[in-house]
């Protein structure tokens, strides 16, 4: 009897610590979610009631003021073309690494893989003068090179530890019957590599996507600019459309919890297997 | 594999965008870090001036704040924001009903900009409509009616550090991972043993994970270290410095054109990176394989 007493006031500490939890990490969405859809009187008035009547013109107006529609376009083309890129290239370095033996091999994947420890954010400076000198400042390509560049010591591991793991008998015997190294890479190896793509690319979209101090640095004009940093517009202390930053910040946040929901799987075992290890 | 000779052409256009992408944006930007760091530099000119802006960083009280700020991040999320991931990663890896709903929830703020959470605790802390005031208001605390926490200098680091426990997921996501490898056989032991729930979790699943816990110590020293969004949009280090951190000081430092004395305090960060990655290191690993 006494037994069964402590199992149920553990299971109800138990519960009451994972709903709390859930609570303080979704209730601040589920909030900004409501807020979004009032008046600024409504809001100012009593932060928590239902509105009256929903205002979905918030986010029309959102749109509308901060040019929202450009920006998510920029965010887009930006983050889907350095995930590209960023695949294409790590997957390249990765596959020379993890199915061939050659000089300086391990120095180099050491050497990448190290730079996902390194702070990068005190680079600030050196990155700007970097992308100055390139004549890349206010360009897509700039930010596109910056986003594959910063990715790519996690994806080059990620997709490396995926390599390793395909059976070498399936590229011998593409080997023998003469397949060329271009070609195991794109007939054998791609095809085979598809989960690892995706975990890599899911992380390198949302990395990208999420990106806040690189697209501020480096773009200065509304048709480059990205929508993380065209948000942040609402902050400025002179601005008193709350309700409209708040449908603002709701729409800068949903492509990165869809990609999120699609892919979680590949999400979390990509995060434990990249990160147990290393 | 073994490679034929009109093979390696082909490896070497295979590594080298990554290298040269590796060589661009993470050892040149580092070279140039160091070099600058001993000039005078503002974007035009640069004159070689020694340690001066070493020196004249280390005097600054605004810089010291920043480092010492770095460092309060990073020790409460050491010794709150992960041992609580522990907890919850314990008690889901009980897997009882819907135990990936909670994951999948719990993790949720992790995928979201940190721009977008900066806003939206922002908003939450907010004297005029936040809803922190409004909640508080409802359970008895009448005080806190308009009372800007982001603008006094006595609760602008604790609300910043107090909405950061969202990020719990992220580190209870690893630790979770980690017992799905744990052997049934334990348990089982234990059931024979007529443990409690409880002594399994702490006496067997705990230990078990030990490493992992250290590995999220580590990230979590990392991330807090370079973190810049959640001080530059909710205080923009103020008020009074009182919140700066070491990226945002580097940014002001930016913009006014001071560019060599930013880098010097880049150089600075990087060394207390390599330093806590050290001692950290040396910490956990005796304890690993104890």
């Amino acid at each position: 009897m006494k037994r069964d007493l402590s199992i149920n006031f553990y299971s109800i500490f138990k519960w009451v610590i994972l709903i709390s939890f859930v609570l303080y990490a979704v209730f601040p969405f589920l909030w900004l979610i409501l807020a979004s859809l009032k008046t600024n009187a409504e809001l100012l008035d009593d932060p928590f009631a239902l509105p009256e009547v929903f205002q979905f013109k918030n986010y029309a107006d959102a749109m509308e003021a901060a040019g929202l529609g450009q920006l998510i376009i920029n965010s887009l083309v930006i983050s889907t073309s350095a995930t590209f890129l960023n695949i294409l290239f790590s997957s390249m370095c990765a596959f020379a690494i993890a199915r061939h033996t050659f000089w300086g091999k391990n120095v180099l994947f050491l050497m990448i893989t190290a730079g996902i420890l390194v702070p990068l954010n005190a680079l600030i400076i050196p990155y700007f003068a970097i992308i100055n000198f390139l004549n890349l400042y206010d360009t897509r390509l700039g930010l596109i090179l910056v986003y594959c560049a910063v990715g790519l010591p996690v994806s080059t591991f990620i997709l490396t530890e995926f390599f390793k793991s395909i059976p070498k008998e399936i590229e011998e015997a593409s080997f023998l019957d003469g397949c060329n190294f271009v070609s195991r890479y794109f007939k054998i190896m791609l095809p085979l590599a598809i989960p690892g793509l995706a975990t890599a690319g899911t992380f390198q979209f949302i990395l990208c996507w999420n990106e806040f101090i690189y697209a501020m640095l480096l773009t200065s004009s509304t048709e480059i600019r990205t929508i993380q940093f065209g948000i942040s517009y609402f902050t400025n202390q002179f601005f008193s459309d709350y309700v409209g930053m708040f449908a603002a910040v709701v729409i800068s946040i949903l492509p990165s919890i869809t990609v999120f929901i699609l892919f979680q799987e590949r999400v979390i075992t990509g995060l434990t297997a990249g990160s147990v290890k290393g | 594999m073994k490679l034929r000779k009109d093979e390696v052409v082909w490896l070497l256009i295979f590594i080298a965008p990554a290298i040269c992408l590796f060589f661009l944006f993470f050892i040149l930007p580092i070279l140039f870090l160091f070099v600058t760091s001993f000039t005078n530099w503002d974007g035009i000119g640069a004159e070689f001036v020694g340690l001066e802006n070493y020196s004249k960083l280390l005097n600054k009280k605004s810089f010291i704040r920043a480092i010492t700020n770095n460092l309060y991040w990073c020790v409460t999320a050491a010794l709150i924001t992960v041992p609580l991931a522990l907890i919850v990663a314990l008690l889901l890896a009980h897997r009882s009903r819907g135990w990936k709903v909670f994951r999948t929830v719990l993790f949720i703020p992790q995928v979201v900009s940190s721009a977008a959470i900066a806003m939206l605790w922002a908003a939450m802390f907010n004297a005029e409509y936040g809803l922190v005031n409004f909640l508080l208001e409802i359970i008895g605390f009448s005080d806190f009616e308009k009372y800007n926490w982001l603008g006094n200098v006595r609760t602008a680091n604790a609300a910043l550090i107090g909405f950061s426990l969202c990020y719990v997921g992220y580190f209870m996501v690893i630790m979770l991972a980690k017992t799905a490898g744990i052997s049934d056989d334990y348990y089982d032991a234990a059931n024979i043993d007529g443990a409690t729930q409880f002594q399994k979790d702490v006496y067997i699943t705990a230990p078990l994970i030990k490493s992992t816990f250290f590995l999220c110590i580590i990230l979590a020293v990392i991330f807090n270290l370079r973190q810049f969004e959640y001080v530059y949009l909710m205080t923009a280090g103020g008020p009074a410095n009182k919140t700066q951190v070491l990226v945002v000081y580097i940014w002001n430092e930016l913009s006014v054109q001071r560019l060599g004395r930013g880098n010097a305090a880049g150089v600075i960060m990087i060394c207390i990176g390599a330093a806590l990655l050290l001692i950290l290191r040396k910490l956990l690993k005796s304890e690993t394989y104890n």
